[in-house]
């Protein structure tokens, strides 16, 4: 058994955090969204990025060494921590209150979230190696989902407009995910990922470039600034609407 | 000899009790018959532990699954104690749907069942059915609609 790091576990919160703030944000469009059948595609692509940011937690909560999950250990990694100690990409954190943004953010970290767990579908961490497993194939759901409605939308050219600006507002902020985690060092010389995140990068951005041929992006570089470590402006509310049920018996079980 | 024996009787025992457990989503089902169940170990001093796989990771129902099985099987003679693990391996697919089960999803609830990629065929008339959302009332099922019979159809599908 591979053994983890206070490095590797740092790596694996980036993950878990993107995850579990990409669910919440999805579930915010349950009963809103533009039409019932996209209720029910964000709810269920909710669940999937909710139950491997769990599957992620429980990783770094019982050090990797598979035993059953600690739900109230998810919790506190995932709830209880300070915002200074999140690892989210800010893209995750920032609030999409249109719908074109909303879909726009959903391709975009689908496309790139099916690349990292590839990184770690051979991993040395045997539970990481197991939820890979299961990521793939929800994933390949999500890409196809928001893929099918984008095909839709870029033909009339009122939404491929909207679709436009929210590529362009959303490009920066989706390029941090690929900013390096804490620890992803580490977790590379462990065995636990089999190579950077950003080594990727070019293949998203050229899956980017080949989704909206007619938007002019311009060059897609890596991040400027440490998107990891500093929260965004719109972090606070999000983790506050996380926390409103739970605060109000954080004793429960659910 | 004789703890053998003991020894298999509790395990069929046991994996009757867990084969009455029908899925929440799914009344009418076993969730032995979905492919749910994958290990099942009994000790000569009444401990059974019963390890489930999920369909998909984020499936809401888990915990109460489990706690239908710990129900079902704690009640069983000769069982002392219930351990209910789910799994992280192997990954659930579709191909471990019983026969008895598609049929009853098929007569009693019009839930198809997709294997492979080509259409699936109505539950009703066997006429090919086309996808509407790939997203249905629960995480493992897709809508689709018979273009002859006219009819709404949840598939439930591992891909």
């Amino acid at each position: 058994m591979t053994s983890m790091t206070p490095g590797t576990a740092e790596f694996l919160l980036a993950f878990a955090d993107d995850e579990h703030l990409m669910g919440q944000q999805h579930t915010e469009w349950i009963g809103v969204a533009p039409f019932l059948e996209e209720d029910m595609a964000f709810a269920s692509i909710a669940q999937d990025e909710l139950s491997h940011a769990a599957l992620l937690y429980a990783i770094v909560a019982d050090n990797g060494q598979g035993s059953p999950p600690d739900d109230r250990a998810i919790d506190a990694l995932a709830f209880d921590r300070s915002a200074a100690d999140y690892r989210s990409a800010q893209i995750v954190e920032v609030a999409c209150t249109g719908w074109a943004h909303a879909l726009v953010r959903h391709w975009l970290y689908d496309t790139a979230e099916e690349l990292r767990w590839s990184l770690v579908e051979d991993s040395g961490l045997e539970p990481l190696k197991d939820a890979a497993a299961h990521a793939a194939r929800e994933e390949r759901f999500h890409v196809r989902h928001a893929d099918g409605l984008i095909d839709v939308l870029l033909q009339a050219p009122d939404s491929a407009d909207r679709l436009a600006d929210a590529v362009r507002d959303l490009l920066p902020l989706a390029t941090g995910l690929f900013d390096p985690a804490p620890g992803e060092a580490e977790a590379i010389e462990a065995g636990i990922a089999s190579a950077p995140f950003d080594t990727v990068l070019p293949e998203w951005t050229d899956r980017v470039r080949a989704r909206f041929p007619d938007i002019d992006i311009g060059t897609i570089s890596a991040p400027a600034f440490a998107s990891r470590t500093q929260r965004h402006g719109d972090f606070p509310a999000l983790l506050a609407r996380m926390n409103r049920v739970r605060g109000l018996d954080p004793t429960a079980v659910w | 000899m004789s703890a053998m024996t003991v020894d298999a009787t509790l395990t069929n025992a046991a994996l009757a009790a867990v084969a009455t457990v029908d899925d929440p989503e799914i009344p009418g089902v076993s969730i032995v018959d979905l492919g749910l169940l994958e290990t099942i170990t009994t000790t000569d001093d009444g401990r059974v532990t019963i390890g489930l796989i999920p369909t998909f990771s984020g499936c809401p129902a888990l915990a109460m699954i489990a706690s239908d099985v710990e129900a079902a099987v704690v009640g069983v003679q000769g069982v002392e104690a219930v351990t209910v693990n789910w799994l992280a391996a192997p990954v659930w697919n579709i191909e471990r749907v019983t026969n008895k089960a598609r049929k009853t999803m098929a007569t009693d609830l019009t839930v198809a069942v997709r294997i492979g990629d080509g259409p699936t065929p109505c539950p009703r008339c066997g006429t090919p059915t086309v996808e509407q959302s790939e997203f249905g009332p629960s995480r493992c099922r897709a809508v689709h609609r018979c273009e002859s019979c006219r009819e709404v159809i949840e598939v439930m599908r591992d891909r």
